[in-house]
C-alpha cells in the first residue's frame, strides 16, 4: 500500500513537471515574440531616422543649388521637384518617427520643432509654379513672380544653411538613442532565449530524473510483489484478507488450497467457507465474531480475547467419498485504513496433528483405565480367597482414603501420609500378587510409584495428591467390578458343580470354629507364581497354616508373602549356582505355624544364599539410612537388624516383587503392632530364617480393638 | 489516555453508571472498586426486568451487565437497552467464559467483557476501556 | 471415569475465586473420596452437570470462613442473604471455569445454593464423590465433585 502511494506521488509529480516545462516554454516564446515585434519597429524606425539625418544637408544642398540656378538663370524645374521631393519625405519620415516611432526623445521633440520652422518658409517656394524668368534681349531675367520666388530659396536657404548642423545633430542623437534601444532589445531576447533554453533544460532533466525513479521504483515494486507471491507461496499457514463484505480478497496464500481441497477463494464469502463443515450455530457465532471486527465496539485485545474459533472442529471429504475431521485455528488482525478498518487479515492453520495427538493421549489412557484384563486370572482363584481378598482390600483402601483425609496444609503434614499410604499400598500389591490378580496389583502400582515420586518432590500441595486420589477412586470402581465378576463367577461354578462335591470346608464351618481361613492354596499359587516370574526352582513345605486363629490370618498372610518374595527374588539362587555350592537344584522353603507357649510361633526358612551382615551395611550406607561411621561400628546383630528398617532393599532394580524397600518393615511394623516379636538368623551360603513370636489371639483381637 | 479525556473534554461531566448483577456482594463490589470520579452510580437492579425499569429511571450512560440472572437473562436485556439508547455502553460481567456467550453479548450490543472473578484493577481497565 | 483435568478445573475455579476476590490464594489440602452420605457446612452452592458427565459439583463452606472471605472483600453486611450470595458466586465461578474448558461437553446449570441445618445436597447412589479441601486462612471448606 505504501509503494502504490508513493508511486502516485510521483507520477503526480513527472506530470507537474512536464506542465511546468510546456509553460515556461510558453511564456519564453511569448515575451520573445513580443520582443521580436519591438525589435523590428525599431529597426523602422531607425532606419528612417538614419535616413532622416542626411535630410538636412540634402535639403541644404538642394536649396543651394536651386539658388545658384535661379542666380545663373538655369532651368530650375528639376531642382525645383527633388526640393519638394525631399521636403515631403523629410514631413512623411519626421511625423512617422514622432508617432509611430513610439520614441519619446528631446532631441526629437526639438528637431520636430525645427522642423515646423522650416515649414512656413519652404511652403511659398513649394507653392511656386509657372516660370521664374523672363526672355529679353539682354538675355533671360527673373520675373516678377521669380524675383519672389527666389528671396524665398534665398531665405530658406539661410535657414537651412543656419540649421542644417543643429538639426543633423539632433537626429544622429535620435538615431543613436534608436540604435541603443534596438540592441538592448536585442540583448533582451537573447537573454531570454538564453533562459528559455536552460530552463528547459533543468525541467527536462528534472522530468528525466523523475522518470528514471519511478522505473527504479516500479522495478522494486514489482520485486516485492513477487516476493509477496512468494512468500504467499510457501508459507505454511494460510493467510486471506477478508473486506467489508467478509469476502475473502484476491491475495492469499497456498497453503489455504490444502486446508481447504479448493482454490477458488478470491471473492468467496467466509460464510461459503466454513458452510456445512461446521454445525450452524458454530457458523453463525463465527459470522457475528467476523462482523464485530468491522464495529469499533470492541478493542484488538478483548476480540482476541473471544475469537471462538481459536481451535474449530470442521469435517471435510476426504476424497473417498466420506467425511474426516481436521481442527483449524483462526487468527483475526483488523487492518485499520484512514476511515476505520479497512481489511481483516486472517491467518489459518490446521492443528488437526496436534489435537488429535492430545485427543489420543487422552483416549489411550482412558482405555488403559477401562481395561478388565483380569478374568482369565479369576478364573484360577479360589472364590473365598477372593471374597476374603476383596475384604482385606475394601479395609485397606478405608485406611487409605483415611490417611488423605486427615487434614493437611504444610509440606511436613503431607508428607506425613507419604509412608502410611506407601506401606497399605504395598501389602495391597502383595496381596493381589499373591492371588495372580495382576489387573489389580499393576493399578496398585502405579499408586505406588505416585507416592514413590511424591517423596522425591521438594515441597508437597494437595494437588499433588489430586491425580492419587482418581487413581484410588479408578481401583476402587475396579474392585467392584471384579467382586461383580466373582459373584457371577462362583455362581457359574455352583451351577456346574450343583453341588456333587461336599462344599469346601470354610473358615466358618471348620471345626473348633476359631481358626481362620487356609492360607496354603494361596501360598503355594503364590511360591508357583513367583518361581517362574524369576526363573527360580523351589520347593514350599507348608505346616500348620490350617489353624492359623482367624484375627491372625492378615497379618501371618502379609509375613509369608513378604519373606516368600524375599526368597524367591534374594534367598534362593539360580539352579547353577546352586549346582556349583552342591546344593540341590531345587531350593527348598519350609513354613510351620505353631502353638508355643500361650502364643503361636510362625518359622520360615530358606535354604538359600543367606544374608551378608556386610551387604545389608553396605546397602544400608548407600541408601543413606545409615552413615559410613554407624556401619563400621555395627556389629552383625544390628547390621541384621537393618532388614527391618523402613525404606531398606537391597535390591536394585524395582519390580513388582522386591526391592520396594518396605516390605520387611510391614512385617515387623504388624508384628510388633501385635504385640509380637520377630527375630531373623543367617548363615551365608547355608540358610536364612525368620522367626516370628505372636502372643495369644485373644490378646491380639483385644490389641486391634 | 481514555480517562483524561473524558476529563479534560468535559471538565467534571459525571456519566451515569447502572450496574446489573443478581448478587449483592458483586453489586456492592462494583460500586466500592470502580475509581473514576466522572462516573456516579446510578442504580443497581438484579435482574433484566429491573434493569429496564431502572434504565428508564435513570437514563445512565454506561452499564455493567451479569449474564446469568433470573427473570430476563444479560443477554435477552443488552438487546432491549441498545433498542432504547444505541449509544449507552455496556459491559458484561460474567463468570461465563466461553467464547459463544461472549461473541453473543458483543453482538447484541456489549462493549466490553469482563470475566468473573477479577481484581480491582481488571475491573478499572474494563471500564477505562469502555468509557474510551 | 473423572480426569485430571476436569478435576483440575473444578479446583482452580474455586482457589482462582480466592485469590481473586480476597486477594489471597487458597489452597487444597489433600484430596479423598466421600464415603456415606454428603457432608455439608453451613452454606453450600452448587451447579449440577449433564452431557458426557452427569452429576453435581458444590462448594460448602462454614459461616465463619465466608465471614472473613467477605470482610477481606470490604463487606460489611454479613446477613443469611449475603452469605447465599456467596457461595453462589463461587459455585457461579466454578460453573463459568467449566463452561470455558469443557463448554462443549458439558451441559451446566445456574447455581442454586443450599443453606440450613440439613440440606438435601443430590447424591446419586452408588456415585463416587471426591472431596477437595480448600484451605484458606485458618479455615477449611470444601469442593465436592460428583460426576460419572
Amino acid at each position: 500500500m505504501n509503494v502504490a502511494g508513493a508511486d502516485r506521488n510521483r507520477r503526480l509529480i513527472t506530470a507537474g513537471a512536464g506542465t511546468a516545462l510546456a509553460l515556461v516554454m510558453g511564456l519564453a516564446l511569448l515575451a520573445g515574440f513580443r520582443l521580436a515585434t519591438q525589435i523590428r519597429s525599431s529597426i523602422t524606425a531607425l532606419q528612417t531616422a538614419s535616413e532622416l539625418q542626411t535630410y538636412p544637408g540634402v535639403l541644404t544642398q538642394q536649396l543651394t543649388a536651386l539658388r545658384q540656378r535661379l542666380e545663373t538663370r538655369e532651368y530650375t524645374g528639376q531642382a525645383h521637384a527633388e526640393l519638394a521631393g525631399t521636403v515631403g519625405r523629410f514631413n512623411g519620415d519626421i511625423r512617422q518617427l514622432a508617432t509611430r516611432g513610439k520614441l519619446q526623445s528631446a532631441q526629437l521633440q526639438e528637431a520636430v520643432q525645427m522642423w515646423q520652422a522650416y515649414r512656413p518658409v519652404l511652403a511659398p517656394i513649394l507653392a511656386f509654379s509657372g516660370e521664374p524668368y523672363v526672355d529679353t534681349d539682354a538675355g533671360s531675367s527673373l520675373s516678377e513672380s521669380g524675383k519672389l520666388y527666389y528671396g524665398n530659396v534665398r531665405q530658406a536657404q539661410l535657414l537651412a544653411k543656419q540649421n542644417v548642423g543643429r538639426l543633423h545633430r539632433l537626429l544622429s542623437a535620435v538615431t543613436r538613442s534608436l540604435e541603443a534601444q534596438t540592441s538592448g532589445a536585442a540583448a533582451r531576447l537573447r537573454a531570454l532565449l538564453s533562459g528559455g533554453v536552460l530552463a528547459a533544460f533543468v525541467l527536462a532533466a528534472a522530468a528525466a530524473y523523475l522518470q528514471l525513479t519511478r522505473i527504479r521504483h516500479e522495478r522494486a515494486a514489482r520485486e516485492a510483489q513477487e516476493q509477496t507471491r512468494d512468500i504467499l507461496k510457501t508459507v505454511r499457514e494460510g493467510f486471506f484478507l477478508l473486506d467489508a463484505d467478509y469476502k475473502i480478497g484476491s491475495v492469499w496464500s497456498e497453503a489455504l488450497t490444502h486446508i481447504f481441497d479448493r482454490s477458488d477463494f478470491a471473492g468467496l464469502s467466509f460464510e461459503k467457507l466454513l458452510e456445512n463443515r461446521v454445525p450452524p450455530n458454530t457458523l453463525a457465532t463465527a459470522m457475528k465474531y467476523i462482523k464485530l471486527l468491522w464495529g469499533d465496539r470492541a478493542h484488538e485485545n478483548l476480540m482476541k480475547s473471544i475469537n471462538p474459533l481459536g481451535q474449530l472442529e470442521i469435517s471435510m471429504d476426504n476424497g473417498r467419498g466420506g467425511k474426516e475431521t481436521r481442527y483449524l485455528q483462526f487468527d483475526f488482525h483488523r487492518v485499520l485504513g484512514p476511515k476505520g478498518v479497512k481489511h481483516v487479515l486472517c491467518s489459518v492453520s490446521d492443528i488437526t496433528s496436534n489435537v488429535l495427538l492430545a485427543k489420543e493421549l487422552q483416549e489411550a489412557q482412558e482405555n488403559a483405565n477401562a481395561q478388565v484384563d483380569m478374568m482369565v486370572g479369576m478364573m484360577h482363584v479360589d472364590p473365598l480367597q477372593l471374597g476374603s481378598f476383596l475384604d482385606t482390600t475394601q479395609t485397606g483402601l478405608q485406611l487409605i482414603n483415611a490417611i488423605l483425609k486427615e487434614p493437611a496444609r504444610t509440606d511436613a503434614e503431607f508428607r506425613k501420609k507419604l509412608g502410611g499410604l506407601f506401606r497399605e499400598l504395598h501389602s495391597i500389591k502383595g496381596e493381589a500378587s499373591a492371588l495372580n490378580l495382576m489387573s489389580i496389583a499393576q493399578r496398585v502400582h502405579r499408586l505406588e510409584d505416585m507416592v514413590s515420586e511424591l517423596k522425591k518432590k521438594a515441597e508437597l500441595s494437595g494437588n499433588d495428591f489430586l491425580p492419587m486420589v482418581l487413581k484410588l477412586d479408578e481401583l476402587l470402581a475396579h474392585l467392584r467390578g471384579v467382586r461383580e465378576m466373582a459373584t457371577r463367577l462362583t455362581a457359574l461354578k455352583d451351577s456346574a458343580t450343583s453341588g456333587a462335591d461336599a462344599p469346601r470346608s470354610s473358615a466358618a464351618e471348620r471345626p473348633g470354629g476359631r481358626s481362620g481361613e487356609d492360607l496354603t492354596p494361596t501360598m503355594q499359587a503364590l511360591a508357583e507364581k513367583l518361581g517362574r516370574d524369576h526363573r527360580k526352582a523351589f520347593r514350599l513345605t507348608l505346616s500348620g497354616l490350617a489353624n492359623v486363629p482367624a484375627p491372625y490370618v492378615a497379618t501371618v498372610k502379609d509375613c509369608l508373602i513378604q519373606m516368600l518374595r524375599n526368597s524367591a527374588v534374594h534367598g534362593i539362587e539360580p539352579c547353577e549356582a546352586r549346582r556349583a555350592l552342591a546344593k540341590s537344584d531345587v531350593g527348598a522353603v519350609r513354613v510351620d505355624f505353631r502353638r508355643s507357649g500361650d502364643g503361636y510361633e510362625l518359622v520360615f526358612e530358606d535354604d538359600g544364599a543367606g544374608i551378608s551382615p556386610q551387604a545389608l551395611k553396605d546397602a544400608a550406607v548407600r541408601k543413606s539410612i545409615i552413615t559410613a561411621e554407624e556401619a563400621a561400628s555395627m556389629d552383625t546383630r544390628s547390621a541384621m537388624a537393618l532388614i527391618f528398617r523402613p525404606g531398606f532393599s537391597t535390591q536394585e532394580e524395582v519390580t513388582m516383587d522386591a526391592g520396594r524397600g518396605v516390605g520387611m518393615d510391614v512385617v515387623a511394623r504388624t508384628v510388633y503392632g501385635l504385640g509380637g516379636k520377630i527375630g531373623v538368623s543367617t548363615n551365608p551360603g547355608r540358610f536364612t530364617r525368620f522367626k516370628i513370636v505372636l502372643p495369644a489371639a485373644e490378646a491380639a483381637s483385644s490389641a486391634v480393638a | 489516555m481514555s480517562v483524561g479525556q473524558v476529563n479534560g473534554a468535559g471538565g467534571r461531566r459525571s456519566l451515569k453508571l447502572l450496574i446489573v448483577d443478581d448478587s449483592n456482594i458483586m453489586r456492592r463490589r462494583i460500586e466500592r472498586s470502580q475509581q473514576f470520579e466522572e462516573l456516579e452510580v446510578v442504580g443497581t437492579a438484579g435482574n433484566g426486568i429491573e434493569a429496564l425499569e431502572m434504565f428508564h429511571k435513570t437514563d445512565p450512560d454506561m452499564v455493567t451487565m451479569d449474564l446469568t440472572m433470573p427473570q430476563m437473562d444479560g443477554i435477552e436485556c443488552i438487546s432491549k437497552l441498545v433498542q432504547l439508547k444505541p449509544a449507552v455502553r455496556i459491559l458484561v460481567i460474567s463468570a461465563l467464559a466461553d467464547k459463544a456467550t461472549a461473541v453473543e453479548a458483543m453482538e447484541r450490543g456489549a462493549n466490553g467483557f469482563l470475566n468473573k472473578p477479577f481484581t480491582d484493577r481488571q475491573l478499572n481497565e474494563a471500564i477505562a476501556e469502555l468509557m474510551s | 471415569m473423572l480426569r485430571e483435568e476436569e478435576l483440575k478445573t473444578f479446583v482452580e475455579g474455586t482457589t482462582n475465586y480466592f485469590e481473586v476476590a480476597a486477594q489471597q490464594p487458597a489452597t487444597i489440602g489433600s484430596p479423598y473420596l466421600m464415603e456415606g452420605a454428603p457432608q455439608v457446612h453451613d452454606y453450600t452452592g452448587i451447579i449440577s452437570i449433564s452431557g458426557k458427565r452427569e452429576g453435581v459439583v458444590y462448594f460448602t463452606a462454614p459461616r465463619a470462613m465466608l465471614t472473613v472471605l467477605l470482610m477481606k472483600m470490604q463487606e460489611n453486611d454479613f446477613s443469611h442473604e449475603t452469605m447465599r450470595d456467596l457461595v453462589g458466586e463461587v459455585a457461579n465461578t466454578i460453573s463459568g471455569n467449566a463452561r470455558r474448558d469443557f463448554g462443549r461437553d458439558f451441559v451446566i446449570s445456574v447455581p442454586s445454593v443450599l443453606a440450613g441445618e440439613k440440606p438435601e445436597v443430590p447424591q446419586k447412589p452408588g456415585q463416587r464423590s471426591f472431596i477437595i479441601p480448600i484451605n484458606w486462612r485458618s479455615h477449611s471448606a470444601k469442593l465436592v465433585v460428583s460426576l460419572t
